[in-house]
């Protein structure tokens, strides 16, 4: 060992004193005697966007370029600085990368913020030692051998990407030591993608890692800022997924975004903020962000809505969807554009979507089921109307009929019931819920006219007083008559 | 003016006209009495704002049980662990207003609507709520559960 | 029984001297002419007034004097209590009908000379038992704590708060801070409840004794008429069984109204809503009201709302001081200037309460 590094340095001082010509010396030393020995940085260094533009190794490394001498060239009182070691990797890229003024020296485009970003991203924040980043510019970009993203050869060109960053996050020992709750599975799951998929083929186009998650400034993604934050989610997708030009070659709609936004989820989202409504990924996945197939769909909307999933997987409509390749839900309910469900969906008029399928003729018995079902369920809120109604005018008259009021709650609750118990497409399971609610209307609303009829018959009893006053008043009179006349009888027969 | 009898009729008369007036007004009394008393009896409901409602005694809730309890116009779950533990949480489910259940094979708090689920913190865990169920206060008075309002 | 009770009135007489009481009103005649109607509104205004303090009472047992509650709390006893809708209602009109018979009580006054020597003091706290009476109805309008009563509220105390020097530190001091809010609804529960009550008491005792004391004033000329020519009737029993029969009257009147045309109670104030339309005072306010509506925003160099105000105070003074400046009416002489004055403002506030309404 110490043997060839001794060899190294006599071949170095030999191919020095060969190179240097009599006249002068060579603009960059660093580069004269480093290519000639043959060395990995050098070499990278040839065809480094850098080296292009006229950066020269001792603007990183320090040191003088123009010294022959190695000890002159490498001296640290002259600034050299040798291989830069943690956070001073990065320091040294911000050197140039941060200066807006020494860019524009180099006529270079590329934004200045990278390093700020970098150090306020989940990889600029995070560290084992607490004294440097986990990550650093060279940690993506390598440090010699840069070339612009564009061409291929970047390891952060699109279709490189993948392979960057799971040069760590799919390493489980690795991430074990940051962020052990974090799975490693993302890569895995990307190549089951349409996304992975393609990128594998070769499409730059398709998303990878950085498209929804940014790159210099990646956050975790419970971080409100961070770009796959449920709520900024479909933003993010829809950056590609909307832009019409773009997805012009995938021949698939871009809507979703417009439809989504105007959805029951969409806007329970996006509006009012409910993080328990669905973001683009709760139906598609994240990293294995695919179309669910026809026969999950119930599975996927299932995992919130589970009872209707429930439901509908064991009514005859599973088996005779999945014969003729209707899309579970969304065939009676849409998909990005779901709206609150009505009861206008349900029977057999024109509007309804079981006439879609079911007619007189065709399939006749589900057309009277839905039927029955809707002029139930019609029956059951007319009644719980009018149940209401009552209530509120017995409310409005003074009566004290909170038990009623707590009852209506019941009748609203079987309704709903009901509403989910349209799934299993029974008849009889569906009368059950039903009746419970009738029951409950019938009672509440009984209760309501009873109170109703107390508060006629009270106004009754007031008129009762009324007349009561009415007959003591006109006895008064009388008495006072009688009074005044027996005192003017006295008086005149004194 | 003379005549016994006209004297007799019209001291009859007078008697009558004593017996009307004296019988109205106490009936006017009555009339007047009667909505006053009935103004001053405590309301079923005692209060504009129910602030605590008395449940029964500690002995009678089961344990891993879960009751409605009325507490104003609303429904309150009230709770008991296996271990014993009382807990109460508004049973307005948060996503469309059913009245949740405690589900002893399930042990969550379960809505019958849509499936939504929370566990013994109240906390939404599963199915479409969007909140937790509001908290509320349980106290135990020697024998007597009390619900109130958490302040 | 009847010796029972005998006893028990011995009993008493003879700690309070209840005979000289009873020779009192034995002895005691009220005039009978063509204007005896008019001494019975006292007497309906008195019996308003005392429905109004036990009916007030009566809410008080439930009412909140809170913004979160008091709102609710008028709910709570119009739904929940039993004749709560019935007691509210009646304290709402039976208010009303206050103010009215207390109007007609002063006009009648006013008219008959009533005022005159040896009389103006009862005038005067009189007087003050209406404006007393009036505070009771603005202070009282808030308490439910909806819309309406809110925004009138704010209007009232900005009129209030345009008088020069005085003006501002009297808003304030109303509303308890510079805006209308649940500082203010406090303040007025205390004022309605507590000071105005207190004090509305004490003059309304002064007036009842003075009455007393002083007997009905009749009509002017009657001393002219021979002794033998003037009717009387005996206070008691006569004049307080045909009082008790207006009472009774006034009763039935009320509790129709009371049924038939209930209270309402309105939507709950909400201080950053936008004002509603229809915002208008009290009836008996609205004569005021509309007349600063009508005053051009300025007059010469005073402000049109100042001008108002001020002109209202001095007319109101004046009106008080009746007894001291109508020298000839204490005299016995037949003022003219009197019955004019008198008409003008009667068919004053007519025209203008009738143009709030209509406008």
């Amino acid at each position: 060992m110490k043997g060839r590094t001794w060899q190294a340095i006599v071949a170095l001082v030999v191919i020095c004193s060969l190179t240097s010509t009599p006249f002068g010396v060579a603009a960059d030393q660093c580069r004269t005697c480093h290519e000639a020995l043959g060395d990995k940085p050098s070499t990278l260094f040839k065809r480094d966007i850098h080296s292009q533009k006229g950066v020269s190794c001792a603007d990183c490394h320090g040191g003088v370029a123009s010294a022959e001498d190695m000890e002159r060239a490498m001296d640290k009182s002259k600034g050299f600085i040798g291989v830069p070691k943690g956070d001073a990797v990065s320091e040294v890229c911000a050197k140039c990368h941060g200066d807006a003024k020494r860019m524009a020296q180099f006529r270079s485009m590329i934004p200045i913020g990278q390093f700020k970003a970098l150090q306020a991203s989940v990889h600029g924040r995070l560290s084992t030692t607490g004294k440097e980043r986990i990550v650093q510019c060279t940690t993506c970009h390598n440090a010699h051998g840069i070339v612009q993203v564009a061409d291929p050869a970047s390891p952060v060109y699109p279709l490189n990407v993948v392979k960057t960053c799971t040069k760590c996050h799919a390493d489980a020992a690795f991430m074990q030591k940051y962020n052990p709750s974090l799975s490693v599975d993302q890569l895995e799951k990307y190549r089951t993608s349409v996304h992975g998929m393609r990128n594998a083929k070769g499409d730059p186009k398709t998303a990878e890692c950085a498209s929804c998650h940014g790159s210099h400034e990646i956050l975790p993604s419970a971080d409100v800022r961070s770009r796959v934050y449920p709520t900024n989610l479909p933003g993010t997708c829809a950056h590609c997924h909307a832009d019409a030009s773009y997805m012009k070659t995938y021949g698939i709609p871009t809507d979703q975004f417009e439809k989504f936004s105007k959805s029951v989820h969409g806007v329970a989202l996006l509006e009012k903020h409910d993080l328990g409504a669905p973001a683009c990924n709760k139906c598609h996945g994240n990293h294995g962000a695919t179309p669910p197939g026809v026969e999950s769909i119930s599975k996927v909307c299932g995992s919130c809505h589970a009872l209707n999933a429930d439901l509908f997987s064991s009514s005859p409509h599973k088996k005779a969807f999945d014969e003729r390749k209707l899309p579970e839900c969304e065939t009676c309910h849409g998909k990005h554009e779901i709206i609150a469900a009505t009861d206008k969906l349900l029977g057999n008029s024109q509007e309804a979507v079981c006439s879609r399928c079911h007619s007189e003729r065709e399939r006749a018995k589900g057309y009277q089921v839905a039927g029955t079902m809707r002029s139930l369920i019609d029956s059951l809120e007319l009644l719980e109307r009018k149940a209401q109604l009552l209530v509120s005018d017995a409310e409005q008259k003074g009566m004290e009929i909170s038990e009623a009021r707590f009852k209506l709650r019941d009748v609203r609750q079987a309704r709903l019931e009901a509403r989910t118990k349209v799934h299993s497409f029974n008849e009889g399971q569906f009368r059950e819920v039903v009746a419970k609610g009738f029951a409950t209307a019938l009672v509440v609303g009984e209760e309501g006219q009873q109170a109703i009829d107390e508060y006629y018959f009270r106004r009754l009893g007031l008129g009762v007083a009324t007349l009561i006053i009415t007959i003591v008043a006109i006895s008064l009179y009388m008495f006072i008559r009688r009074i005044e006349r027996s005192a003017v009888h006295k008086q005149t027969s004194i | 003016m003379d005549g016994a009898g006209n004297m007799q009729s019209e001291k009859s008369k007078r008697d009558f006209l004593k017996y009307v007036l004296g019988g109205g007004l106490m009936a006017w009394v009555a009339s007047v009495v009667y909505p006053l008393f009935a103004y001053l009896k405590p309301p079923k409901q005692a209060e504009v704002e129910v602030s605590s409602v008395k449940v029964g005694k500690l002995a009678t809730i089961e344990k891993d049980s879960g009751t409605i309890v009325r507490f104003g116009n609303k429904p309150v779950i009230l709770l008991r662990t296996s271990n014993g533990e009382l807990r109460a949480f508004s049973a307005t489910c948060t996503h469309l207003d059913c009245t949740v259940q405690y589900r002893k094979d399930l042990g969550v708090i379960w809505c019958a609507c849509h499936n939504g689920k929370y566990d013994f913190n109240g906390k939404n865990i599963a199915g479409p709520p969007p909140r937790p169920l509001d908290e509320f206060r349980v106290v135990v008075q020697g024998e007597e559960v009390f619900i109130s309002k958490n302040a | 029984m009847s010796s029972i009770l005998k006893k028990t009135y011995e009993w008493i007489d003879k700690r309070v001297q209840l005979e000289t009481l009873v020779e009192f009103m034995g002895k005691k005649y009220v005039p009978v002419h063509r204007h005896s109607i008019w001494y019975y509104f006292g007497g309906v205004s008195l019996f308003l007034f005392i429905i109004q303090v036990v009916t007030g009472i009566l809410l008080l047992l439930y009412y909140k004097g809170s913004e979160q509650l008091a709102f609710e709390s008028i709910q709570f006893i119009m739904s929940k209590v039993q004749f709560g809708w019935l007691i509210r209602s009646i304290h709402s009109w039976a208010a009303n009908l206050f103010i009215l018979s207390a109007f007609i009580h002063m006009f009648s006054v006013f008219f008959e000379r009533s005022y005159r020597e040896p009389r103006e003091i009862t005038w005067i706290t009189g007087m003050f038992m209406l404006f007393l009476g009036m505070g009771f109805g603005f202070s009282g309008y808030l308490l439910p704590w909806n819309e309406l009563a809110f925004f009138a509220t704010k209007v009232g105390t900005d009129i209030a708060g345009v008088l020069p020097f005085v003006g501002k530190p009297i808003m304030v001091f109303l509303r308890g801070g510079d805006e209308v809010t649940g500082a203010t609804l406090s303040r007025f529960f205390g004022f309605h409840v507590a000071v105005l009550p207190g004090i509305f008491t004490v003059l309304l005792s002064i007036h009842l004794v003075l009455v007393q004391r002083q007997g009905m004033s009749e009509p002017m000329g009657m001393e002219n008429v021979p002794a033998s020519e003037r009717k009387t009737m005996p206070f008691f029993p006569n004049f307080l069984l045909r009082d008790l029969l207006f009472w009774l009257i006034v009763l039935n009147v009320l509790a129709i109204l009371a049924v038939f045309f209930p209270w309402e109670l309105g939507k709950k104030a909400d201080a950053f809503a936008s004002a509603p339309a229809g915002i208008r005072p009290e009836w008996y306010f609205m004569f005021m009201f509309q007349t600063l509506k009508f005053i051009p925003a300025k007059v010469l160099f005073i402000d049109g709302e100042v001008l108002g105000v001020l002109l209202f105070g001095a007319a109101g003074l004046l009106w008080m001081i009746v007894p001291f400046w109508d020298r000839k009416s204490s005299r016995g002489e037949k003022s003219r200037l009197i019955n004019y004055v008198g008409l003008f403002v009667v068919v004053y506030i007519i025209i203008f309460t009738t143009l709030g309404y209509v406008l």
